[in-house]
């Protein structure tokens, strides 16, 4: 994951409140429960404070699950132009994250990828002049 | 008003020469009125920053980096953003911002050569708080050791989606979503918050704003135009909300704090402010950072609509407590 949280805190070394997240993931999902997820998307949710795509999944003894991934506020996206049709239904995706504590199905999406490999809303990262 | 001429001149001599077309616009660019005279301060601004509230204690008394150093600045922070934490450490445990496009290379960001947002003290940090806020301070971190997880209603406001430290007043900036849209009449100015949706209603009547008003989450403000000048004074906080950076510090009547929005060009609104809260702290501080002009719309931040958070923290809380009593064989 990238470090914007830890950002100020590297460059100018002191507390900020740069990106600090609506809540404490680590507090909702648990760095002891890995997965390695890939499912078809069945539905996208693109709200506050964070988005939610929901994926079916077939497990290990082929039965199919439903899965819930959290990621980021889609305002951002929105200001892009992006839209919850820019992840079609049907979409084949691959997620590594995290499980939640209560060992429901349902996940923080730290990598999200398309099958093939790309990444879900790219945008290359630039420098301002 | 020293502090921001000071301010206004370096900042404004670094953004000229960091876009080349500000000083040109300093020198053509006159005040934009509305139709009954008032400088016009309404539309969409941005006060994304990399500028900490609290200077770095190593930068002693220096309040501007130089252009050199502010754009070194910049390219290690943006470089930083593609910097990975490591896999299976509690910080791996988060989405990654620029997958969302919320990092700060998304959106336009207010150039500032200031190296704290804090002004005075002169040392850019907040000033020594209270032997009462201190106790308070001391007695809601035992509390919360013992019941922050007892049910949503102990949890914080934000992530109860009910109210954001940066609204203030003072607006402090945020890592992302750092929008908002101010709207005038000759008798209101109005100042709505993408995160996390609120609205301040300032009525430019210039009266008391400690005066015939129950107390508010946000104050109670009251404006007057100084010059070119919007002034805005807001008390009568509601003790539900805590003073920065210390939980459980609430902020009530005590606290008072002046802002004050000077348009200095066609994209940019200086932006001061100071508190004083004698309960809170022992001095009075100052704040001083600009918004930048940007496109709108803004876009609705509708927190409740989302947020399984709150309740995944919760039972996942629950779930840790039955594993416990399981494994002690309860």
């Amino acid at each position: 994951m990238k470090k914007l949280i830890m950002l100020a805190l590297m460059i100018f070394g002191v507390q900020s409140y740069t990106a600090s997240a609506h809540h404490a993931f680590a507090q909702e999902f648990s760095v002891d429960l890995p997965v390695d997820l890939n499912g078809i998307v069945t539905r996208v949710e693109l709200i506050n404070p964070h988005s939610w795509i929901h994926i079916a999944v077939t497990n290990a003894e082929g039965v199919e699950e439903g899965w819930m991934i959290e990621g980021g506020s889609p305002n951002s996206l929105f200001r892009q132009g992006i839209t919850k049709d820019s992840i079609p239904i049907g979409a084949e995706l691959d997620v590594f994250g995290y499980q939640a504590r209560d060992r429901t199905l349902k996940a923080v999406g730290r990598d999200i990828s398309f099958a093939d490999g790309t990444p879900l809303f790219f945008r290359e990262t630039r420098v301002p002049e | 008003m020293n502090r921001i001429h000071t301010f206004g001149s370096a900042f404004l001599t670094g953004a000229c020469l960091l876009s080349g077309n500000v000083l040109a616009q300093s020198e053509s660019w006159e005040m934009p009125r509305t139709s009954w005279g008032d400088p016009v301060i309404q539309g969409y601004w941005t006060n994304s920053s990399l500028v900490p509230l609290q200077r770095p204690t190593a930068l002693g008394t220096k309040e501007f980096y130089s252009l050199e150093e502010y754009r070194e600045n910049l390219r290690r922070a943006f470089e930083g953003e593609t910097d990975e934490t490591q896999a299976g450490t509690a910080a791996d445990v988060h989405y990654q911002f620029d997958d969302y496009l919320m990092n700060r290379t998304a959106d336009s960001i207010a150039p500032n050569l200031r190296t704290s947002i804090i002004s005075n003290p002169s040392n850019g940090r907040l000033p020594e708080a209270t032997g009462e806020a201190l106790e308070k301070l001391e007695a809601y971190s035992v509390w919360r050791e013992e019941h922050q997880w007892d049910s949503a209603n102990t949890r914080g406001l934000s992530e109860r989606c009910l109210i954001w430290g940066q609204e203030g007043p003072p607006i402090l900036p945020l890592g992302y979503n750092s929008t908002y849209q101010f709207m005038q009449t000759e008798d209101y100015v109005i100042l709505q918050l993408e995160m996390i949706h609120d609205v301040r209603i300032i009525p430019l009547d210039g009266g008391n704003p400690a005066k015939n008003s129950l107390p508010q989450w946000l104050g109670n403000s009251r404006g007057h135009w100084e010059g070119d000048t919007l002034v805005v004074e807001t008390t009568r906080f509601s003790g539900r909300t805590d003073a920065n950076g210390m939980r459980g510090v609430s902020l009530d009547s005590n606290n008072h704090v002046i802002e004050r929005f000077t348009r200095v060009s066609e994209d940019t609104i200086d932006y001061e402010f100071t508190i004083n809260d004698p309960t809170v702290w022992k001095q009075s501080w100052s704040g001083v950072y600009p918004f930048k002009a940007i496109d709108g719309p803004m876009f609705e931040y509708a927190c409740h609509e989302g947020n399984y958070g709150i309740e995944n923290i919760l039972s996942g809380k629950r779930r840790e407590e039955l594993d416990r009593m399981e494994a002690a064989g309860q």
